[in-house]
């Protein structure tokens, strides 16, 4: 049974059809990127899956199970998780109290009025093990709006993995960086545990190339493809979109 | 039946009056997201004006226009001066247009007093149409019609010039309507100007009906800002309606139910809100 | 958190000291400093935690002042008046909260200012009740179980003993998981949201408690001045309480309650050279925004942390830079 299973959604805004008939599938464990060209829909998808946005029709499954009309915020406490494009972090907390907030949200004592936060050794566990496990456990007590923009970014997903997610979808993990940055995100998304089923927005082709196991390809708010790495390379509709001036496409 | 038409004219009558205030501190709050706390004593201190220029013989058409034309300056300094500083500041709107409400109030207390005055209906005005058994004051009728005038300069200002549009496009977008090379902050300072006048001319209206009284400033802000509520932020037709609407419950209400009236104009703001948080004729807020 | 217990072993020596260093005069003054103090900070919670601007919380206040007024005809056990007070007006703030909290910040703003001046109507219309425009007395007084309370010094100890209570409460709850979520909400709702969280119920729970606690100190009042009057629950008042917040720090437990000792004492002492203390408010206010240069939460708090912490400053920069484990809260 798929994790994921969009079948069929359509949105539209007003008169303007931004997705019609997109259907998406995620496998337990995949890492499945989302292509396209700018306005082709993908944030929007991502928008209609997390339920910020409805669907006008069709409907989205996390484990069989549907999901399509639940409020977003319950998601999270069904394994599903996200990112956004432009950071959305705590900026004048630090990188600890921010994921102490992200932590919590899935613990038992989030509606307690007394009994300090900070004295639940179970919430400094999880903390300090995101922190050592990624290395930035030097900055724990800087303020979110003085750390650099690529450990912004990092942030960005260390938020959202530390709900332990079944299915985390990054949106354009590396929007806005260098070439080294990228190549460290996609280090960083590599070495993600195959627990973590990913669902990822991507631009930067080299980025999709090298963690993709499978790519749906995005056009007009339509899948035009849906295949393995090889199959969409060398789909000619697809080069067509992409590759026509032989660029890499970017963000 | 003869009643209920003259309780309709004065709650129209009363209508207008709160169209008037409200639709300055709407359009304050639509372009310059200002809440201007100190409105309701803009609406004061015209009266007391208008009030000392009649008692010095000065006619009441001529105190009206000095009134509005002394708030309107006020407005002026009060923007250029005061308000410029915190814009996008909203707890320092708070606080400043807070203190101005006690400087502008205590002032007119300093210099007035504290007993009530009135300002007599104008002559041109003082008399009834009487149509059969029902006799309505025409100075009633007047303030219904500067109401609708009003309102209908509002729409083709907004609708047919070039100000509306510029108006309209200054509240969507500041930097862009700035990038076009026109002068944002004068335009501010106008419309800041224009609804201070409004609230000038609503206040001298007043006089004749409500008289002019310590507190009253206080009275008629929490009334303009109901109003603008139930018709939307920036919204002056929203202000029209939601005023007409208050105009006619207060006025009614006083007769059936004396004690609650302000219990029912309250409700009636929390249904809009709960049925449209926006307003009535506001935009839809994320 | 060796500097908070000292700063909080002062306070509670300058309270308990104060008394014999001021005249009787001084001792009324300090207790309704008390109780403006426990008011501020309930203010204080929803706006410098919550993020919510309220200009109707004086609705609360004379809620808990009336409950006591009028329950107090029936009943005389202190302790049932004030919880009952405070019940009363944590409920009400509940179920308005529960309408107003969906509303956006300017509409929230006017929502809570339409409403105080609902209550103020209703006080004043509903004469049998409240006595209206004329006001009531308080027929009791207060005996927490050792005899009547009647000094100024007495009283005061009272209202002294009851705004360091609720500051010892904020305390535990700001440090709260719950109120730690409720400043997360203030920062950032929508990654709240997308985190699993539903704001909607810390805003009221912020909300709630706030009433609550703004209820109590308007119960207070009412054994303290032994009247109450409809404009206790006047938007004028509630926009003297926002002051003290605001020039006390918002986003601070201790802020708003020097903010109230500040306004109390200043209102206080220019009143008795003057009637135009309206003015000269009105006057300091707008100088105080200007002077403030954009910030004047800002310029108060650097101010207070020159008098107060002195390291404040280099504390900032080092905790930005440095992995140096500091606390950063009040």
């Amino acid at each position: 049974m798929s994790l994921l299973k969009v079948e069929n959604i359509s949105k539209s805004f007003k008169t303007l059809q931004v997705l019609q008939n997109v259907s998406v599938e995620v496998q337990p464990g995949e890492r499945h990127v989302i292509i396209g060209p700018n306005g082709a829909g993908k944030t929007t998808l991502f928008n209609c899956i997390t339920n910020v946005l409805s669907i006008d029709s069709g409907t989205v499954y996390l484990e069989g199970q549907e999901i399509s009309h639940l409020p977003s915020r319950k998601l999270v406490h069904l394994g599903m998780s996200r990112t956004f494009q432009k950071n959305n972090l705590f900026g004048n907390l630090t990188v600890e109290e921010n994921l102490h907030l992200a932590v919590t949200s899935t613990k038992s004592y989030r509606y307690q009025i007394f009994n300090a936060l900070l004295k639940h050794e179970d919430l400094k566990k999880d903390t300090d093990e995101v922190l050592e496990q990624w290395g930035i456990s030097s900055r724990r007590n800087v303020k979110v709006n003085f750390l650099s923009y690529g450990e912004q970014r990092l942030l960005e997903v260390l938020l959202a993995m530390a709900a332990k997610p079944k299915l985390l979808l990054l949106d354009e993990p590396t929007s806005g960086m260098s070439p080294a940055e990228t190549i460290q995100t996609a280090e960083m998304i590599k070495k993600l545990p195959r627990s973590v089923s990913i669902l990822i927005i991507e631009h930067d082709m080299e980025v999709v190339f090298s963690i993709a196991d499978k790519i749906t390809v995005l056009h007009h708010g339509e899948v035009i493809l849906s295949g393995t790495p090889e199959e969409v390379r060398n789909n000619e509709q697809v080069r067509q979109i992409y590759f026509g001036g032989g660029a890499k496409a970017h963000a | 039946m003869s009643i209920f038409s003259i309780q309709l004219l004065t709650g129209l009558a009363y209508g207008m009056l709160y169209f008037m205030i409200a639709a300055g501190l709407t359009i304050i709050l639509g372009v310059m997201n200002i809440v201007n706390l100190a409105h309701g004593t803009l609406f004061l201190i015209s009266s007391y004006i208008a009030f000392t220029f009649i008692s010095q013989n000065v006619g009441f058409w001529a105190a009206l226009l000095l009134a509005m034309a002394g708030t309107a300056i006020l407005g002026i300094i009060i923007e250029r001066l005061l308000i410029k500083r915190v814009y996008g500041k909203e707890l320092e709107q708070v606080l400043l247009t807070f203190g101005l409400t006690y400087i502008i109030a205590d002032t007119a207390k300093w210099i007035w007093g504290t007993e009530m005055h009135t300002i007599a209906v104008p002559v041109f005005l003082d008399s009834s149409i009487t149509m059969g058994s029902m006799v309505f004051p025409v100075y009633r009728l007047f303030v219904v019609l500067v109401g609708c005038g009003l309102a209908l300069l509002l729409w083709y200002f907004e609708s047919r010039t070039r100000i509306g549009a510029v108006i309209r496009a200054g509240v969507d977008d500041r930097d862009m309507v700035s990038a076009l090379g026109i002068n944002v902050g004068l335009v501010f300072t106008g419309v800041f100007a224009f609804g201070a006048a409004l609230a000038g001319l609503s206040g001298v209206l007043g006089g004749p009906l409500i008289g002019i009284y310590t507190g009253m400033d206080s009275e008629i802000l929490v009334t303009s800002l109901i109003v603008v509520v139930i018709g939307g932020l920036g919204s002056w037709k929203g202000s029209f309606i939601g005023a007409i609407l208050i105009g006619l419950i207060e006025t009614f209400g006083k007769v059936w139910f004396p004690s609650f009236s302000m219990l029912i104009v309250f409700l009636l703001m929390v249904v809009v809100l709960i049925i449209r948080p926006q307003g009535l004729f506001g935009r839809e807020v994320a | 958190m060796k500097k908070n217990l000292l700063i909080m072993f002062l306070l509670l020596i300058a309270a308990a000291a104060l008394p014999f260093i001021v005249s009787e005069y001084g001792i009324n003054l300090a207790a309704e400093i008390c109780i403006m103090a426990i008011f501020a900070m309930s203010l204080g919670l929803i706006m410098g935690y919550a993020g919510m601007v309220s200009l109707g919380h004086a609705a609360f206040f004379g809620i808990g002042s009336y409950t006591v007024t009028i329950l107090g005809s029936h009943l005389s056990n202190f302790y049932l008046l004030i919880l009952g007070s405070i019940v009363l007006s944590g409920l009400v703030a509940l179920i308005t909260g529960a309408i107003f909290i969906r509303t956006s910040k300017f509409y929230f703003l006017m929502i809570t200012l339409a409403f105080g001046q609902l209550l103020f109507a209703l006080t004043w219309q509903l004469k049998d009740l409240t006595g209206g425009a004329d006001g009531m007395k308080i027929s009791s007084t207060m005996n927490l179980g050792f005899g009547d309370i009647v000094s100024p010094l007495g009283i005061y100890f009272v209202m002294a003993g009851a705004a360091i209570l609720v500051y010892i409460f904020l305390r535990f709850f700001v440090h709260s998981p719950a109120g730690k979520i409720i400043k997360g909400v203030m920062e950032n709702e929508s990654r709240m949201k997308a985190l699993g969280y539903d704001p909607r119920i810390y805003k009221l729970l912020a909300y709630s408690v706030s009433g609550a606690l703004a209820g109590f100190s308007g119960s207070l009042y009412g054994y303290f001045n032994l009247f109450v009057s409809p404009d206790l629950t006047n938007w004028m008042f509630s926009g003297q309480v926002m002051i003290m917040v605001i020039i006390g720090g918002v986003g601070t437990l201790i802020g708003p309650a020097i903010g109230a000792g500040l306004f109390i004492f200043l209102q206080n002492f220019i009143s008795t050279y003057t009637e135009r203390w309206p003015l000269i408010m009105g006057l300091l206010l707008v100088i105080l925004v200007i002077v403030g240069k954009g910030g004047i939460i800002h310029w108060f708090a650097l101010l207070r942390s020159k008098i107060f912490y002195r390291r404040s400053q280099k504390r900032m920069e080092y905790a930005q830079n440095h992995a140096q484990k500091e606390e950063v809260t009040n």
